[in-house]
């Protein structure tokens, strides 16, 4: 029992991480329609402008982490308005095209930098051990992922529930042509879905940093390991993308607990989640909590 | 006066004429994955042509070396190849990634070009192949010499090897199979992990439940590094050892793995950066020439670009000295020759008992067979071990 505690509670971190990182996806694809494929890249900037404000400059690491979430917010914020709003109204083909180009172009920006091809680690900024829950040993850093997964989803939730921009993106959600009717900016709720999209892979990247250290590949990589997470829990479902999220860390942890001894080689957890992608999807073809979309000719 | 400035000119001209120019291709990950690996490498190959041509190591010519991100990418690599072989006709070929030089090798003995890879994966170097030259003992050798360790000092452990789910991270498993039985090791696990690998709790505790004594690891340092956090998180660090080939350590293991890297074994073949070597030397003083960074000049994998480059350079100069030109064939000669009294010693990899750095034979494709256990002590890798070689890697491998 304890072991499969231990494993719960891993894949629970995990899936955090995930969680947090399937926000972002949500967030834009919910306002905008739009499938975000330079998610992963948003990830590393937030992580290594963190990086460099706290060993450039030497800023304590918490306002390090606090400029890297305005940054990337922003960039969010820049990339739709620079590149994302001539496209409203053309297929969506060319978006996600835009958005696998904005990868590339970013990637290679990276590798501009000392950044590029080299590892690094945030500078110490949480206290040595953990905790121990129930018997089961805890880091901060496992602590810190769970805790800014919960931070967001309440902000996230709270903004959409009681702030007029949050009701106002809602609509747009719902219908962009009723929106700007009611002289709802359309456009602006975009750009704010792109910058909070930023922030939340900011916030990713600070957690993934803080726990595996600052490589770009990993980081980017990311961006795409959520995927299964946002397509189970429902492309446009904020809940959905941390139950998602969870689902998928649980579901990786167990299968690396219990399936790996069983296979040679192991690795199961690299395919587990997929698996379970699948079924769910053969009977909820939108996720556990999308929409489902009716079209009546 | 007008015919002393034309004959001036003609004899300026011709003088260039004499300079010849010979190239080298090198195509790697300088970005995309394991770039943190590719990109020193690539640098110490562009740093020590630069050297070369500035020094004339190579009398009558001059190196124009091709140096090629593949993003690590077998497509990449296959096509900047082929495009050097149309345009710049090497003469020598520098490879890096083990899919691509797998997938390039039958090319690369069909032309008869010479090849020296970063990757260490054995099977470039088996039957059938002629002009594949591993710079160093092979990741196989690195896994079974690890293994031979582990046996000098708790005969019949139990062992777990955790490889990188790939042909690099497979390449030493079968031969570490054999080694194991043949040393009275008992391998109770062999399991794959890549990167993301952000908790590893699964994996260390079915391991522990195994009775797992160590694991050795053949895969990059970035999953050891989250691997060796987790075990002192578990509380396993004590527990169980780890160790690990030349890819799984180096300043990015301790720089990723901070305090959790302490007491990590590593085998490697190359001098570290804060010892006094020939070639350890020559790394510093053309780095600082160059101006790398110091992530890049102290890294591991920019000595290990140093040495290909030098071997490919030692085997032009040598090409020129025996036969005066260099080609594809006298390059070949010249690194088959490189034995015995003709050794090649350029201070970058450890020697063996018998002072041997660098040899190459016709049949015998490793060039620096020996190699060292350095262990992670108060944040730095310090030997062990003094150099040795593999007893039991021939006798295993093939059989």
């Amino acid at each position: 029992m304890q072991y499969f505690l231990q494993l719960v509670i891993s894949g629970i971190v995990v899936g955090s991480i995930y969680a947090l990182a399937a926000l972002g996806f949500v967030l834009i694809y919910k306002a905008s329609r739009v499938i975000n494929f330079a998610h992963g890249q948003y990830i590393a900037i937030g992580a290594f402008s963190a990086y460099f404000f706290a060993t450039g400059p030497k800023l304590p690491f918490v306002v390090s982490a606090f400029l890297a979430l305005v940054l990337t917010a922003f960039l969010g914020f820049l990339t739709e308005r620079i590149f994302l709003k001539k496209l409203v109204g053309q297929p969506i083909i060319s978006v996600i095209m835009v958005t696998i180009g904005l990868a590339s172009v970013l990637d290679g920006l990276m590798h501009l930098t000392p950044f590029g091809a080299s590892n690094y680690t945030f500078p110490k900024f949480l206290p040595q051990g953990g905790v121990n829950l129930l018997g089961l040993q805890l880091d901060y850093a496992q602590l810190l992922a769970v805790a800014f997964t919960v931070l967001f989803l309440v902000l996230f939730s709270l903004f959409f529930q009681r702030s007029t921009l949050g009701i106002a993106m809602r609509a747009v959600a719902d219908d962009q042509m009723a929106s700007l009717s009611l002289g709802v900016s359309v456009e602006k709720m975009f750009a704010l879905a792109w910058a909070a999209a930023g922030l939340t892979a900011a916030a990713s990247g600070l957690v993934v940093g803080t726990i595996a250290g600052l490589n770009l590949g990993a980081l980017t990589s990311i961006g795409l390991k959520v995927f299964p997470a946002v397509i189970l829990g429902g492309l446009d479902s904020i809940s959905g993308a941390v139950v998602g999220g969870l689902l998928i860390g649980v579901l990786e942890k167990l299968a690396e607990g219990y399936l790996d001894a069983l296979v040679p080689g192991g690795g199961t957890s690299y395919v587990f989640p997929f698996v379970i992608l699948l079924v769910v999807l053969w009977f909820k073809p939108h996720g556990l909590f999308g929409t489902e979309e009716i079209e009546r000719v | 006066m007008k015919r002393i400035w034309l004959l001036a000119l003609i004899a300026v001209l011709g003088m260039a004429q004499a300079q010849k120019t010979v190239s080298l291709v090198w195509s790697g990950a300088i970005t995309g994955p394991t770039s943190d690996v590719g990109a020193p490498y690539g640098a110490a190959l562009e740093d020590y042509c630069k050297y070369a041509n500035e020094q004339k190591l190579v009398p009558g010519y001059t190196l124009n070396c091709v140096i090629r991100d593949d993003q690590y990418q077998n497509p990449n690599a296959q096509r900047i190849l082929e495009e050097a072989l149309d345009k710049s006709k090497p003469v020598i070929y520098l490879g890096y990634s083990t899919g691509a030089m797998l997938q390039l090798k039958q090319l690369v003995n069909e032309i008869k070009l010479v090849t020296l890879p970063a990757s260490a994966h054995i099977g470039l170097i088996d039957p059938p192949n002629t002009y594949m030259f591993l710079p160093t003992s092979s990741y196989s050798e690195q896994i079974v010499a690890l293994l031979e360790y582990i046996s000098k000092q708790n005969k019949g452990a139990k062992v777990a090897l955790v490889v990188n789910p790939s042909p690099f991270g497979r390449a030493p498993v079968e031969d570490a199979r054999k080694a194991a039985a043949q040393l009275g090791l008992n391998i109770v696990d062999v399991q794959e992990v890549g990167g993301n690998n952000l908790d590893n709790t699964a994996l260390l505790k079915r391991l522990e439940g195994a009775g797992v004594e160590y694991i050795v690891h053949q895969n990059v340092a970035g999953p050891v590094a989250n691997i060796l956090k987790d075990a002192k998180k578990l509380g396993l660090d004590k527990k169980i050892q780890q160790l690990g080939a030349v890819y799984t350590g180096g300043n990015d293991l301790i720089r990723l793995a901070g305090e959790a890297a302490e007491g990590f074994l590593w085998a490697s073949s190359y001098y570290l950066y804060d010892e006094d070597a020939p070639g350890i030397k020559l790394q510093k003083e053309i780095s600082k020439k160059y101006g790398r960074p110091d992530a890049i000049a102290q890294s591991h994998n920019y000595t290990a670009g140093m040495l290909a480059a030098s071997i490919a350079v030692e085997a032009m100069k040598r090409s020129v000295q025996r036969y005066g030109r260099i080609d594809k064939e006298t390059v070949y000669n010249a690194i088959v020759s490189m034995n015995g009294p003709n050794a090649f010693k350029p201070g970058f990899a450890v020697s063996t008992k018998a002072g041997i750095e660098i040899d190459f034979t016709k049949s015998e494709q490793t060039g620096g067979e020996g190699l060292r256990v350095l262990q992670v002590k108060s944040g730095r890798f310090v030997s062990v071990t003094e150099p040795f070689i593999s007893n039991l890697f021939r006798k295993v491998h093939g059989k």
